[in-house]
């Protein structure tokens, strides 16, 4: 018995042992952590400091605009100056990250605008890691100052890029059509305006009606469809001397122009008849090439960012549905269909500049909604609908879509943008209503071109 | 002539005889008994006898208790009811005790160490407490102990320090006759004994250090429960930014180096990256370290499974978040 029992003993000792050895390897695979909840990250934004006195307003104003820029984006959750233990009044001192630490701030924000004797404005921000006591980004800038808000940007730009590993889109602008006046003698005017709403600029007098603008990719120039005199035609404007050119000289009606990634050429729908194709105009050599030859509407292209494809909307199906072809022509693929209602209608599609999704406005069951899909149709996902949301346009860095919903009533539309995840739906604040609006391409990113 | 004779005196001469000679021979024998007596005795005091037991600096230490390991060779009890054949190395050890060196002095102890302890125990133990536990057992006993004890009366004219020794033994041998009828009871006493002293042996000499919970028990072993709670640490403090396309293929593996207090060692390591997006990847690398970071220390660890969380392998993704 004894033995017996001690033999037990030893065999289950042993067992043990083993058991132990085998928990001890465990770690051996690497453990696992896959968040399920976004959370925006806490971030400490003091106030710049200003070189004089007389930088004050400056400095408060850089600092706001980059307050509001990093909390609209969603991914930054800005901490109530108010709770700041520690002030900053020299950038050159590394901060007591102690005090920031506390605050549960991961990430800190010092600035400082100074004036300089030629007139310019210095703008100096350094980006800390709290929890690391690291700098992640220092830099500095000249410009006029008049320009100090674009400063705010660009510095709003490096803080999201360092933090997400993303280009940011604050330095960027967005092209609309302005409404205003009563609904049935509405005025719409072709505006534009800095992607957060300030710096509205006005590029057309509102005599004539203006629909679907859209940048070019150096950002210089926008084309868009103008009713004027005899058929609607789709024009070229330069923002920068005002001038203007019709884009070809077709007997029909030319609308929903778009240019291509390079700049170079301009694709477009021309209607004849009771039918209408896309085309495409070489603006150096003006020469015109057709891309589709159906009995339908084709309209809306869209170019993929590498400019080897396009995609469009097209009703040849029967129903208004989006498709894909190669940028030279060819055959096209219809890649919407929807699951729930054979009867949902796609439209105005737009090829994201990462070139991951095409984003869509959907009317089906009542409602018009904003989405998106993978460049072969699946992933689809709606992001948000309504009365009427319409015509998404891609922030340059492919995470933010903007675009109008109209209330309906006596009402008019207005602009929104919302997070290609569905978080996130802000209204864009515009002088009056606004609709079709079109996002630029990065100004800073342009600049050399 | 005729002789008169008192026959009352013939009685009384008789008598006188008898008596006499019965108490020449009763005498006789008495006086036979007397050598005995002749035991040398030093009655010594009790700081004399402080200096005999004392030890010496220099000599040989004697071994500390018994270890475990001895104890547990000792264990087969069931070996005690076929230790029959050791109880004739017993009858040598009476014997034996001629060849070994016992000085004089040891051999005067006995006579008062009946109240001391130390050194006699200790010499005599080792030899005679089996045998009673041995004896007791055993009724076949009986022949071996009457010859030896008939040996041992034969043999006491010779030496007399031997014969002390077994006198000194002989007051826990009287019990032995009592000790030779078969009682389970005290073998299972003696055994409980010997599993006591196991266990307390085992308790205090082998875990000098305090632990947590008991030294045999396997709750401390219970890695998930340690590692559940690590990955809840951090993933508070985990806020990656990404949540587009492909999300699923972002993943950061980064190796966290820990003291035993369940605060790092150093910077986590980012071992690897991996996603279409090298940039956004790097973030996401970047941001689990500032969780790792913001969120020690991880105190709850397992002190006594340091070895399992010295260096923790972690992979962040991001597959959940779209």
């Amino acid at each position: 018995m004894n033995r017996r029992r001690f033999m037990t003993l030893t065999g289950s000792g042993l067992a043990m042992l083993g058991g132990g050895r085998a928990f001890a390897q465990q770690p051996q695979g690497r453990l696992r952590i896959d968040p399920t909840e976004f959370r925006p990250i806490p971030i400490a934004i003091t106030n710049f400091v200003p070189g004089s006195p007389a930088d004050g307003d400056v400095s408060n104003g850089v600092t706001q605009v980059i307050t509001n820029n990093l909390k609209r984006s969603g991914l930054f959750a800005p901490i109530d100056q108010a709770a700041f233990i520690e002030r900053i009044s020299n950038i050159d001192v590394a901060p007591q990250f102690q005090n920031w630490k506390t605050l549960n701030a991961q990430a800190l924000v010092t600035g400082r605008m100074t004036r300089q004797p030629d007139g310019r404005l210095k703008a100096e921000f350094r980006l800390w890691d709290v929890v690391t006591g690291q700098q992640l980004a220092g830099q500095q800038y000249f410009t006029s100052p008049e320009y100090w808000r674009r400063i705010a940007h660009i510095i709003s730009d490096q803080i999201y890029e360092q933090m997400t590993g993303e280009k940011g889109y604050f330095d960027s602008r967005v092209v609309f059509v302005d409404e205003t006046g009563p609904k049935e003698r509405r005025v719409k005017r072709l505006a534009m305006m800095d992607q957060d709403g300030a710096n509205v600029r006005y590029l057309t007098r509102g005599a004539d009606l203006v629909l679907t603008p859209r940048f070019s990719p150096n950002s210089q120039e926008i084309t868009y469809m103008e009713f004027g005199q005899g058929d609607p035609k789709v024009y070229l404007f330069n923002i920068e001397t005002g001038q203007r050119e019709i884009v070809g000289n077709f007997p029909g009606m030319t609308f929903a122009p778009r240019f291509s990634p390079d700049g170079q050429r301009v694709i477009m729908s021309l209607q004849q008849g009771g039918n209408s194709n896309l085309f495409v105009m070489d603006l150096r050599s003006r020469s015109t090439t057709r891309l589709t030859d159906t009995p339908a509407i084709d309209t809306s292209p869209s170019y993929s960012p590498d400019g080897t494809r396009i995609c469009f909307e097209s009703d040849r199906g029967g129903r208004s549905q989006i498709y894909v072809m190669a940028a030279g022509g060819g055959q096209a693929q219809r890649i919407s269909f929807s699951k729930d209602d054979n009867n949902a209608t796609y439209s105005t599609p737009v090829w994201s500049p990462r070139g991951d999704y095409i984003a869509f406005t959907r009317q089906g069951g009542g409602q018009f909604s904003i989405g998106v899909m993978k460049p072969d149709g699946s992933g689809e996902r709606l992001l948000t609908s309504g009365y009427h949301n319409e015509g998404p346009t891609f922030s340059p860095n492919g995470r933010v879509l903007m675009f109008f919903r109209d209330p309906g009533g006596n009402g008019g539309p207005s602009l929104f943008s919302v997070d290609i995840s569905g978080r996130n739906e802000l209204k864009v604040p515009t002088p009056g209503f606004a609709s079709d609006p079109a996002w630029s391409p990065l100004l800073s990113a342009t600049a050399g071109q | 002539m005729k002789v008169n004779v008192d026959k009352t005196l013939v009685a009384s001469i008789v008598l006188h005889v008898l008596v006499i000679g019965w108490g020449l021979l009763t005498f006789s024998s008495k006086a036979f008994i007397a050598p005995e007596e002749s035991l040398p005795i030093d009655i010594i005091s009790t700081d004399q006898l402080a200096q005999i037991t004392n030890g010496q600096k220099t000599g040989k230490k004697e071994e500390p208790k018994p270890k475990v390991e001895k104890i547990a060779e000792a264990k087969p009890e069931e070996d005690s009811v076929g230790k029959v054949t050791e109880k004739k190395e017993l009858i040598k050890t009476t014997s034996t005790p001629d060849t070994p060196p016992p000085p004089p002095k040891p051999v005067e102890k006995p006579v008062e160490k009946k109240p001391d302890p130390p050194k006699p125990v200790a010499e005599a133990k080792p030899k005679e407490e089996p045998k009673p536990q041995e004896k007791k057992p055993d009724p076949a006993k009986e022949d071996p102990i009457a010859e030896l004890q008939k040996k041992l009366d034969t043999k006491k004219p010779p030496p007399k320090p031997v014969e002390q020794k077994v006198a000194a033994v002989q007051p826990q041998q009287q019990p032995k006759p009592k000790e030779r009828s078969f009682d389970p009871a005290q073998i299972a006493r003696d055994l409980d004994k010997r599993a006591a002293t196991r266990h307390e042996l085992t308790g205090t000499a082998l875990n000098a250090s305090a632990s947590l919970g008991s030294t045999s028990g396997t709750a401390a072993n219970n890695v998930a429960t340690w590692q559940g709670a690590f990955q809840g640490a951090v993933k508070r403090c985990f806020t990656p930014t990404y949540n587009g396309q492909d999300a699923n293929l972002y993943e950061a593996d980064i190796d966290i180096p820990m003291r035993v207090d369940g605060s790092l060692a150093s910077e986590p390591v980012i071992v690897a990256v991996r996603g279409p997006s090298r940039s956004i990847a790097q973030a996401v690398a970047e941001s689990a370290k500032r969780a790792i970071v913001q969120c020690q220390v991880y105190s709850f660890l397992p002190k006594q499974q340091y070895d399992s969380w010295k260096l923790i392998p972690m992979t962040f993704g991001l597959k959940d978040m779209l």
